[in-house]
């Protein structure tokens, strides 16, 4: 069992934390969140955050919580000291929290174990989700076939064409894969079919993948996902017998950023950094995923948040080399707490993420996945400005093997694409 | 709560009960086919003999529709459709209607353009209510919404289905102005073959909650569903089966004798 720290200081339960910068009861971080859907999801809304609030009293949860987090998903993570990249570096130290090692290869194993268990406790024998590049689709497959869910996943039709080997996997672990033919056939897409299905099917449970949503999504993903940074707080203490100064996270909906930071949101020593993807790097609507920096305050897929838009509200396409961070809206506790001016936001584009990705594969011996890269890239830029005694934790919120395909293409390498036409010949020989 | 708004839409409504009939508000999407034909369409759709007339801004996240409409919204924004274009072509339906008119539009697009002005807007083209599916009362202390209506005399419609607890109920029956729109069974908006049959018993329990006549949607596509409807709700909303019937699957004509399909709706 995982000692906790809370205000009163002594050890109760995990998920028994708070900060100033929580939801009230009906799910606002300041003017952010809420619950802007149609009263045909509220009833369900509300079902699920009753059942989320009383499994969080009971301690039998939290055990069954981290039982499995222990011997299913891998965790804890390790938080690994990167002393070659340091030193090359000439600054603060840095440290990796290496969320790539968990089972299916990132930190969105650990919310939908969490909420496969609250929807074990409703007795819901099917889960919906939406995906965008597979990667939270996977997860959700994975633990439907580990805890014997019925499965649905929704992903826009481009993304299916484009991530045919996390379709693939969803596939084997018994998964039914709906492509998406509206709008721009991609994440956010996804995210409104499988509202609509939730909708049509209350007796099925929604594992929304991110810590967007209406509430309670925001706050009970971050709650699940704070296990990472209540980690890096053990961590970090015995490596270094003080605190990080610097924690970064990249931000695409935000789940690994409030699973960072969360748990430090009370100590005002440390600093906190999300990145979001800057893409192209031409700042024109469509070419990046940078909701801060090109974004406004609307209202969609049921919360109230920043959302790159067009003039008449329409929520706009984003882009970024890394599928997880393409995504035109952001957790609105993070747009709380930028507002706030306790997190500061930053965008690393396309160019810089994979020549960072470069690097660390190079001195680290570690291949993170492109969404996490934007976090090391900023680290890299960060650190040289740092004295040696300073310390940043950023967050490899995945594994790069996913990417293989589409760091290969961005790297132009001719041997891999010669054995892809190579497999192909050989596959079609066989047919 | 009662307000004291009264505009042609109570005028309408209050008609229906009169003569004891079950009125017809038919759905379109703005911009589409184009904003010629939609604007055509309102036409032919009040010559067929709609009582209402709801008009939807399209936009790029319909969470609460189905395919049909979804589509509809889809074409319609490539097109070219604005929020600007939108009110251009609302307030020529409304110039050209003798039927009330009713606004459908989900919350980010009048969130975007400012929900006073917005009000103002519509309100001053004639009017007289709006349908927003996803603003639900809780919001209403951040968002001043129903107030904005309210002071430009628009009627604030709930949106509420079968799926809805009795203190959901409660709670926008509270706030409930013009009409209650309610869907007819789980799930989102298209046409259906067949209506759920525990829609009477739902529709009888809401006249008991609800002081605002009950207008009912969401799979309502042949004059069967009319007819089984009557005398459980005031008024049947028909959307997806219009568009459906404007443009059958393959077939790309969008002049196929409309006032005649809503003609036959109403057939008893």
């Amino acid at each position: 069992m995982p000692s906790t720290q809370t205000k009163s200081g002594k050890p109760d339960l995990f998920f028994d934390y708070h900060t100033p910068f929580d939801a009230d009861e009906t799910g606002h971080f300041g003017s952010y969140g809420g619950r802007y859907a149609p009263e045909m999801l509220i009833p369900s809304l509300e079902a699920l955050d009753d059942a989320y609030s009383e499994a969080v009293r009971d301690p039998q949860f939290q055990n069954e919580f981290f039982y499995h987090l222990a011997t299913y998903a891998g965790r804890p993570t390790p938080l690994y000291y990167a002393e070659n990249l340091t030193k090359k570096l000439g600054g603060g130290k840095i440290y990796l929290k290496n969320e790539g090692l968990n089972l299916t290869g990132a930190h969105k194993i650990t919310h939908c174990i969490g909420q496969a268990l609250i929807a074990r406790r409703m007795g819901k024998k099917r889960l919906i989700a939406d995906t965008g590049a597979g990667q939270h689709g996977k997860a959700v497959a994975t633990i439907a076939a580990k805890f014997g869910f019925e499965c649905t996943v929704y992903m826009g039709a481009t993304d299916v064409a484009r991530q045919r080997p996390n379709v693939f996997w969803m596939e084997r672990l018994g998964a039914k894969v709906v492509p998406v033919e509206f709008g721009n056939k991609t994440l956010k897409d996804a995210v409104n079919a499988a509202m609509k299905d939730w909708i049509t099917n209350p007796d099925a449970h929604f594992l929304l993948g991110s810590t967007v949503g209406p509430h309670p999504y925001p706050s009970m993903n971050r709650d699940f996902q704070s296990v990472v940074g209540m980690e890096v707080r053990d961590q970090i203490s015995k490596a270094e017998g003080k605190l990080p100064d610097y924690l970064i996270a990249c931000v695409g909906g935000g789940s690994n950023a409030m699973g960072l930071f969360y748990r430090f949101l009370n100590d005002e020593t440390v600093q906190m950094i999300g990145v979001e993807a800057g893409g192209r790097g031409t700042g024109k609507l469509g070419d990046h995923a940078a909701r801060f920096a090109g974004g406004r305050v609307g209202v969609a897929e049921g919360y109230k948040s920043v959302f790159l838009q067009d003039e008449s509200g329409n929520i706009a396409s984003s882009h970024s080399v890394s599928a997880g961070l393409d995504y035109p809206g952001i957790g609105p506790q993070l747009a709380y707490l930028k507002e706030k001016g306790r997190i500061e936001v930053v965008a690393v584009t396309d160019a810089a993420v994979l020549e960072a990705f470069k690097l660390v594969v190079s001195t680290e011996g570690i291949i993170p996945a492109l969404e996490s890269t934007h976090a090391i890239a900023h680290a890299v830029a960060l650190a040289p400005k740092l004295a040696k005694d300073q310390v940043i934790v950023v967050n490899v919120s995945g594994s790069g093997d996913k990417d293989i395909f589409i760091i290969a293409e961005a790297l132009g390498d001719d041997k891999w694409r010669t054995f892809l036409r190579k497999t192909v010949a050989s596959y079609d020989a066989q047919k | 709560m009662t307000n004291s708004i009264s505009n042609k839409l109570d005028t309408a409504l209050a008609g229906l009960k009169k003569s004891k009939k079950t009125g017809l508000m038919t759905h379109l999407v703005l911009g589409y086919p184009s904003r010629e034909r939609a604007i055509r369409l309102a036409a032919e759709l009040e010559e067929g003999g709609a009582t209402i007339l709801e008009l939807q801004i399209p936009f790029s996240d319909p969470i609460a529709d189905g395919p049909t409409i979804m589509k509809a919204c889809d074409v319609s924004l490539k097109s070219g459709t604005t929020v600007h274009t939108a009110l251009e072509d609302i307030a020529a339906i409304s110039r050209a209607a003798t039927i009330p008119v009713v606004v459908m539009s989900y919350y980010n697009p009048i969130f975007a353009f400012g929900a006073e002005a917005f009000c103002q807007k519509i309100a001053a083209m004639g009017v007289t209510g709006l349908i927003v599916p996803d603003l639900p009362p809780e919001e209403e202390a951040n968002e001043g919404f129903l107030a904005a209506c309210n002071r430009h005399s628009l009627h604030a419609i709930r949106v509420v289905s079968p799926a809805s607890t009795y203190q959901r109920l409660r709670l926008n029956a509270d706030i409930a102005s013009g009409f209650v729109y309610t869907t007819s069974r789980f799930g989102v908006t298209g046409a259906k073959a067949d209506l759920d049959p525990r829609l009477i018993g739902y529709l009888d329990r809401l006249r008991t909650i609800f002081r605002v006549p009950i207008a009912v949607g969401f799979g309502i596509s042949k004059p069967e569903h009319v007819r089984a409807i009557h005398g459980h709700a005031d008024v049947v909303i028909v959307g997806s089966a219009i568009i459906d019937f404007l443009h059958p699957s393959g077939d790309n004509s969008t002049n196929r004798n409309i006032p005649a399909f809503i003609h036959s709706l109403l057939s008893r």
